[in-house]
Parts: C-alpha cells; structure tokens; sequence
C-alpha cells in the first residue's frame, strides 16, 4: 500500500517506460478500435434510438429529428402477421427463428460429429476427403444456395424432381421449398450439410488429443468398440460440443443470407433477420426493422449470457 | 484349350477377388464404407451438379426430363456472361468480378496491416483497459449484421451529406464495412500467434536499439508469414462471398459484386439457371482451388472461427 503511494525512484522511471508503452499501445490498435467501436458499437446504440422513431424513406437523410413514435415501433412489430405466433403451421418468424435455429445446430452438430468421428480414423486418402468435407462451408453462400435451389427446382428438369419421378415415388414433380413444412425441414437440412465441416474441425482437433492410455485401459477393463465411445469419447468431447452448440446457435439465429436466398423468407421459413430487412427495405419502414432487430438482439443476449456462464467460465478455469 | 485356361484363371481371380472382399469386408468397415459414400455424394453431388449444368445449353436445361451429363462443352452460358455479341442477353459479368476483386483485396490488404498493429499491441504490450478492449472486439464478433445495417445506412448516409459522398454505388464504403467485419477476427488470430513467439527473440532486438516499430518489421512479421497468409485469405474470402451489406449498398448493375449480380440473373423473368452456375463456378472455383491446395495450413484457421458464419 505504502510503496504505491510512494513509489521509490527507480519504479518511477520504469513506470514513465510503462506508460510510452502504454501510449504506443494505444497507437497501434486506434485504427482497429475506431473502426469497429465507429462502425459497429455507435450503430448498435443508434439503432436502440431508430427503434423508438418513425424514419422512411423520406426522412432518411434527415434521422435525427424524426418523430418519436414511444412504444409505436415495437406494437406493430408484435402485430404484424409476419411476426407474431398464430398456429402450428403459420409459426411466425420468431417462433421460427428459434425452432429454425435450434433444429440447425443440433443437426449441424450431430452432422459433424459423425464426420469427425469418420475422419479420425486412418484410411488411405483421409487427407484429400479432409479437404473435400469443408467444400460445402468455404463455397460461397449464393452460389451453394442457388445450386441446391436449381437442384430442388420445380420443373421436371429439376434433378431431384426427376430422380424421384423415374423411381415412381412421386408422380408430378414438386415444388419443395414452396411448400410449408417441407420448406422449413429443407433449410435445417442446408444449414446443416453447410455448417456441418465447421463442427467437424473442432471435435476432430479434440479427438486428436484424447489420451490414447484412456482407451487402453478401458480395453483392459473389457471395452467394447461402442462402450469406449460412450465412457471415453463422450466425456472427453463434452466441453468442446457445448461450446459449437452455442457459437452456431448464436451465428444461425443472426444468419440472413440462407433463409433469405433458398425461400426469401416465404412459405413458414421467415425468421427474424430477413424480417427484419423486409419490413427496412420492401416497405421501407426503417423505425419498425430497428424495432424487429431489437427483438432479435433480446433474443440474442439470453444466449449470450448462457454462453458467457458456460464456455467463457470453462475458458477461464483452463 | 489354351483359351479356356485363360477363362478359367480369370474365373479364380475373380473368385479370389470376391473371397478376398469378402474376408476383407467386416461390419465396422461395411458401415464406415456406407457412411463414407453417403457424406461424400452429398457434399460432391451439387458440385458437379453446379460445374456441369454450366456447360449445358438452354434446351437442355429447360426440357422434360434432367440431363446429367450435358451432350458437349457449350459455353452458351458464359458467352450470355462475357460476350457483348451474344444474343440479347449480356451480363457484362467481368465488371462484377473486377467490382469483387476491388472491393475484396483491399480489404484484405488494410484488414491485414491494421490488424498486425492491433494484434501485437494485445499480445506483446500492457495497457489499461486492454481485456475491456480485446473483449468488446470479440463480442462484436457475435453481434449481427442485420441489426447494424439500418443505423449504419443512416448514419453514412448523414455524413455522406455533409462530406458530399453518396453512400449507395460507393466502393469504399463498402470496404470500411467489411473491415468492420474482418477486424475483429483478424485480430483475434494474429495476436493468438504473436503469443506464441518467444519474447526472448524480441527482447534482443529491443537491446540491439530496435524500436518497437523495428521489432514488429524486422522480426515479428517474418515469423508470421504463415499466420499472414491464412489472415489474408479469410480476409478476402469475407468480403468475396458478402452478400447483405453489399444488396443494401449497391444498386446499379455495373457497380454490382458478383453474389448481387448472380442473384440478380437468378431472379430474371426467365430462368436461366445454367447462367447462374456458370457465374457460381467463376466465384467458387478459386476459393477451392485455395482449400484443395492449402487444407492443412486453411483448416486450423477456419476453427478458429476465420470464417464467421
């Protein structure tokens, strides 16, 4: 206590270093700290501030001082048909953002898993199939998107369509991603045959590193093949599997872009984000999109807590 | 006689194949061969699907029944995107690709140069406010991107006003949001690796007289080519394959990125799908030219969270 109050002199100079590298410091992350704190915290803030105004079209380039419309924003959000939950088949889009989301990363998860486990064993060309099992994650979202739109395509010259007509399981080709239900099985199942490599790497890097006396010695306790998964695998991947869960739930809550390129947001697969940018860029009601991502963003930071609780506990305890 | 030996040999080597097949294949290899073939159709078929549809013409694309190996290389569908002469429709596609390459390599460029000082500040130096500071950019990185394109669309759109820029149809502008969205990562992963160079090389610089600017030119960054390189490419790839910020912001053709313009032929009155994977196989195929390439050094990266999304 003493000494920091009165430092001798010898602290004091190294102190004086402390600071100019402390300065310097501050230097050289500015630029990035500018940027991101400029171009993301100030519109987060701002976008609580929209949330509460009536901005169109016309007032756009004036945002400052348009109208405050109090709670206006948020009613009509939760009354809009679009938003809100009526019955099984007409969920709504928040609702269906956290079915949609849910359903993905598990699937996404189970997906990868599998693939891990198929990847870690020693073959001839692991190598290769290693690099064609993240094809699906780095191809870019359109053009995955429109190539499995083309392949669902309506017309009989759609593939899917004419497999299933030449092996007489169906008998007119039909439209599936416009189709309720159906529609929203088949973007579960992109997401996940899109995100499935990003969880296969993870558990993959952690299977490489369980320590291969665990499963000698459950072998000398007369293992089998399944029992050693079960008491040796599982265990070990449990803290990795928790933390995909929770990073591809928040990434696929947000996630536009698919929903938005394979349905548009329609028949029964609209979910937050494209309703979002539907009610900001088809009806142009800038207050009510801000008022919809808040909802999201509410949404968002329960998970985020939980995230918080769980795996940054667990990064810290390590 | 000499002939049905010859039969009879092939016959015992065919014998001996399946007996070998047969005693080679047991229920754990029979499953991993199923599961194996199951993944890779799935993750390939729509990739030969995309490349091979690009070929096909316009008849065939639009017939009674699919066509799964098109009858001969036509380049109908990329004549439609690069030659002016063919037909009615022209898409002047290389503008899109030279609009994505201007928009993606600086991005990558600045991403990378502001992102080395950022990173070696947080591995290397003590400053207050730093774990606030590393974590706010860190929780960004979860934050999404729907939610901040309406106010950055105002915000921009206001100083554009005042400083005289107009925020639609701007290049740059898009360039500034796309760092926003590469820098967190691209700083997360540096100062990761900066970590794990010894300080000792670096000290004996700083003793040598080196400044820390020094420091970073002289010894930092040439250990760091590898980290460098797999920066850089995320980097690129981000803003290659954008999609949202880029609908909002561009609004005339010849300032389109290619995914604006490929959504643009595909919603065309008139479906024109073997257009629209050609112009996906032009943007996908260096991307995993690079995977195929560089899986090993690309793959640590990628769980690292390189890729957001």
């Amino acid at each position: 206590m003493t000494t920091s109050l009165h430092p001798p002199r010898r602290a004091s100079r190294w102190r004086s270093l402390d600071a100019r590298e402390a300065r310097l410091a501050w230097l050289l992350i500015l630029p990035t700290a500018l940027i991101v704190f400029g171009l993301v915290l100030f519109p987060a803030v701002f976008s609580i501030w929209i949330s509460f105004r009536d901005v169109g079209l016309g007032n756009l380039h004036d945002v400052f001082h348009a109208p405050s419309v109090g709670l206006g924003n948020y009613a009509s959000v939760f009354r809009d048909f679009a938003f809100k939950f009526q019955n099984l088949g007409n969920m709504g889009a928040a609702v269906n953002s956290i079915v949609y989301s849910f359903a993905a990363t598990i699937l996404t998860v189970v997906v990868g898993l599998i693939a891990a486990l198929l990847l870690n064993r020693p073959f001839r060309g692991r190598g290769l199939s290693r690099a064609l099992f993240l094809f699906p994650y780095v191809t870019p979202i359109v053009s995955v998107a429109f190539v499995w739109r083309w392949i669902l395509d309506p017309r009989p010259s759609g593939v899917l369509n004419d497999i299933l007509m030449r092996l007489h399981l169906i008998d007119a080709p039909n439209a599936y991603l416009a189709t309720r239900g159906l529609a929203l099985l088949i973007v579960i199942i992109f997401e996940a045959w899109r995100y499935f490599p990003f969880a296969m790497l993870m558990i993959l890097a952690r299977l490489q590193a369980i320590d291969k006396t665990l499963y000698e010695a459950a072998e000398v306790d007369g293992a089998h093949t399944w029992m050693k998964f079960r008491a040796v695998t599982i265990p070990e991947l449990r803290y990795v599997l928790g933390a995909i869960f929770l990073l591809r739930l928040i990434w696929t809550f947000n996630k536009f872009d698919d929903i938005f390129l394979l349905t548009g947001g329609g028949f029964g697969t609209n979910v937050l984000p494209v309703l979002t940018y539907q009610f900001s860029f088809k009806s142009f009601d800038f207050g009510k999109g801000a008022a919809a991502a808040m909802i999201l963003l509410v949404i968002l930071i329960v998970f985020l807590v939980v995230y918080a609780m769980t795996v940054m506990k667990n990064v810290d305890e390590t | 006689m000499s002939q049905s030996t010859a039969a009879r040999a092939r016959g015992g080597e065919r014998m001996n194949f399946i007996e070998h097949l047969a005693r080679w294949i047991t229920w754990p290899r029979f499953i991993f061969a199923l599961v194996m073939l199951f993944f890779l159709t799935s993750i390939l078929f729509p990739f030969y699907w995309m490349v091979s549809s690009s070929f096909k013409t316009y008849a065939e694309i639009g017939g009674r029944t699919a066509v799964y190996v098109p009858g001969a290389l036509r380049w109908d569908a990329y004549r439609e995107l690069f030659d002016p002469n063919f037909g009615a429709r022209f898409w002047n596609f290389g503008v899109n690709i030279m609009n994505s390459v201007k928009v993606a390599v600086p991005t990558a460029l600045i991403a990378m140069i502001l992102s080395v000082l950022g990173a070696y500040a947080v591995a290397r130096l003590q400053f207050r406010g730093k774990s606030l500071m590393l974590n706010g950019i860190l929780a960004i990185y979860l934050f999404p991107g729907i939610l901040l394109i309406i106010p950055l669309f105002a915000m921009l759109a206001q100083i554009g006003a005042k400083l005289g820029f107009d925020v639609q149809d701007n290049l740059p502008v898009l360039i500034l949001t796309y760092l926003a969205q590469t820098l967190p990562v691209a700083l997360y992963m540096l100062a990761n690796y900066f970590r794990t160079i010894p300080t000792e090389i670096e000290q004996a610089g700083l003793i040598d007289g080196c400044t820390r600017l020094d420091v970073i030119w002289r010894i930092t960054l040439p250990l760091s080519v590898p980290a460098l390189i797999s920066v850089g490419i995320y980097t690129f790839m981000i803003a290659w394959n954008e999609f949202l910020y880029a609908l909002v912001f561009l609004n005339s053709r010849n300032m389109f990125t290619m995914p604006i313009q490929i959504n643009t032929i595909f919603n065309d009155p008139s479906p024109r799908p073997h257009v629209v994977m050609a112009a996906s196989t032009i943007m996908s195929v260096p991307i995993l030219m690079l995977f195929l390439g560089m899986e090993r050094y690309l793959a640590e990266g990628l769980a690292a969270g390189g890729v957001k999304g």
